[in-house]
């Protein structure tokens, strides 16, 4: 699969046709899709629309959008106009259809891109492995035993296989990263409030992100640029304008990187301190500094926050179709959504003043370091079914547990890019285990920078021989 | 295993809000509600500073 740039200049150059170019994505879909169990739904008749507009647009010499005919998909918690919007649960068919696109999607057909269908994820965004009971499991595109995480297990699944060369996803407390990194690919956890939400099933507003995957640093920095934008419906948007940064992912020299240690070490496996190892060489060389020991001392706290918040509003969102339509839920998540509905509000009330106070000390940490880096998540993608993670000789929950390096860091709302990294290199069956690129509010530039640099150093790579 | 305390506010919280669920899925419940509960204690002990804000609407 080419890139998504490349796909977008071939067709302002007409070497290649919209047409064309969603051709060979619906023939990748009908071929890789049954295997992996990427996508929910398809919207190829309106892709077919959105293809032919461009290849018209091109015909009568108009200037094409950036991402003219580049087909992409979505998290199905997106609102796509004229379907139903699942987000991973069955209770939703029956909801009506949206009468609208979700903000992003908006965007993107704005930009010229193609969208060819919704993706499936955990019930209600509560999981991490895409173990979906009513719409099946997403399989790992490197191997197919093993789960491709979540909750944005679809988005992450269908780049990795080169179905499409972008999607969205969203992150609440993981839900981009940890997809991103059983699967192999980039992902870009924004800083919160950076792009809106409006049109998105929401889960827990309070921590709610969305944001983009891709196969390589630049399609990404492209992808999020298009995204920025005011979002009216969205109040947690942040009121500033647009800071683009696809054409300004300079040097790194100088850089000061710190490794995140205590807790994000205490919980990586062999497997994640050798991703973290191998980013922390590579930063060193493209900086030429030497990365330091950097502590996050509230990270327990900080992730029991994102825990307890998470419990809370998202249970209560759900708590009346939960008192009647039980059986309807998600077997895997239903009885965690009821308890968290039971969270007593001193809890609460608690976890977001730990929250502020978390937030503070990492504000310091960011006045003696650039960058953060820490693995994203704590094992390899585990196999499909899996019941308990071992972390070091600690037996964990496993879907429970998969977000334990990635909720610090969402309940603070910092820009995080999710870099590839191949622990055991090209070993025969290696699997992919990402690292978080942590940047202060506002500083995606630095996320992206510090990835392109991995990228350049073929350290963060994008397998293509996936044996599909 | 939800400790005798924990499976008694179950009870009584989902009494209060309405729930009816059978005695499965009440322990079932229970038992996740001493997950969170679990996690929650390292929250309780972080001390927060006498009159400190938290961030119920996040923006850095």
């Amino acid at each position: 699969m080419k890139q998504a740039l490349d796909v977008a200049r071939e067709i302002r150059q007409g070497t290649t046709t919209a047409a064309v170019v969603l051709a060979q994505t619906e023939a990748r879909i009908q071929a890789l899709n049954p295997g992996l169990n990427c996508f929910t739904t398809t919207t190829f008749k309106r892709a077919r629309r959105e293809a032919a507009a461009i290849d018209a647009l091109r015909a009568r010499g108009a200037i094409l959008p950036p991402l003219a005919g580049v087909p992409y998909a979505v998290k199905n918690l997106f609102d796509i106009e004229g379907a139903v919007t699942l987000a991973g649960a069955k209770i939703n068919e029956s909801n009506p259809a949206a009468a609208r696109d979700a903000h992003l999607v908006a965007r993107l057909r704005a930009a010229g891109a193609v969208l060819v269908g919704a993706l499936n994820m955990d019930e209600n965004a509560y999981g991490f492995t895409t173990e979906n009971t009513h719409y099946g499991v997403t399989r790992n595109p490197h191997d197919r035993s093993r789960v491709c995480g979540g909750s944005s297990g679809g988005s992450a699944a269908a780049v990795a296989a080169g179905i499409v060369p972008l999607s969205l996803g969203s992150d609440t407390n993981g839900s981009i990263r940890v997809p991103a990194s059983f699967c192999g690919i980039f992902g870009l956890k924004p800083t919160y409030g950076r792009l809106g939400r409006g049109g998105s099933f929401p889960f827990v507003n309070s921590l709610d992100h969305v944001g983009p995957f891709a196969a390589n640093v630049d399609d990404l920095a492209a992808l999020y640029d298009v995204l920025q934008g005011p979002d009216p419906t969205d109040p947690a948007c942040a009121q500033r304008p647009a800071d683009p940064v696809a054409t300004r992912l300079g040097t790194i020299v100088g850089l000061r990187v710190g490794i995140l240690h205590g807790w994000f070490h205490e919980w990586s496996d062999a497997a994640a301190r050798r991703s973290v190892d191998l980013a922390a060489g590579a930063l060193r060389s493209a900086t030429g500094v030497q990365p330091k020991g950097a502590e996050l001392k509230s990270a327990a706290a900080a992730r029991a926050a994102a825990f307890v918040i998470t419990a809370a509003e998202g249970g209560t969102l759900h708590s009346a179709r939960l008192k009647s339509r039980y059986a309807e839920f998600e077997p895997q998540s239903r009885a965690r959504l009821v308890a968290g509905s039971l969270v007593p509000a001193p809890w609460v009330v608690q976890a977001q003043g730990v929250r502020q106070q978390v937030y503070e000390e990492a504000m310091g940490l960011f006045k003696r370091f650039d960058l953060l880096l820490a693995a994203a998540t704590p094992v390899i993608a585990p196999v499909i079914g899996t019941e308990t993670l071992d972390i070091n000789g600690h037996a964990l929950p496993m879907r429970a547990s998969l977000g334990l390096l990635t909720q610090p860091i969402s309940c603070i709302g910092l820009p995080v890019c999710s870099a590839p990294l191949w622990p055991d290199g090209n070993a025969a069956g290696a699997m992919p285990l990402g690292v978080q690129l942590i940047a202060a509010p506002w500083r995606e530039d630095v996320c992206l920078a510090a990835a392109r640099a991995l990228e350049q150093a073929e350290v963060a790579r994008v397998s293509t021989s996936l044996g599909l | 295993m939800p400790n005798s305390s924990a499976e008694e506010y179950v009870r009584a919280a989902l009494a209060l809000q309405g729930y009816a669920f059978d005695t499965a899925q009440i322990a079932e419940i229970a038992l996740q509600f001493s997950r969170i509960e679990a996690v929650a204690h390292t929250l309780l002990e972080f001390p927060l500073p006498w009159g400190s804000q938290g961030a119920p609407v996040f923006r850095p």
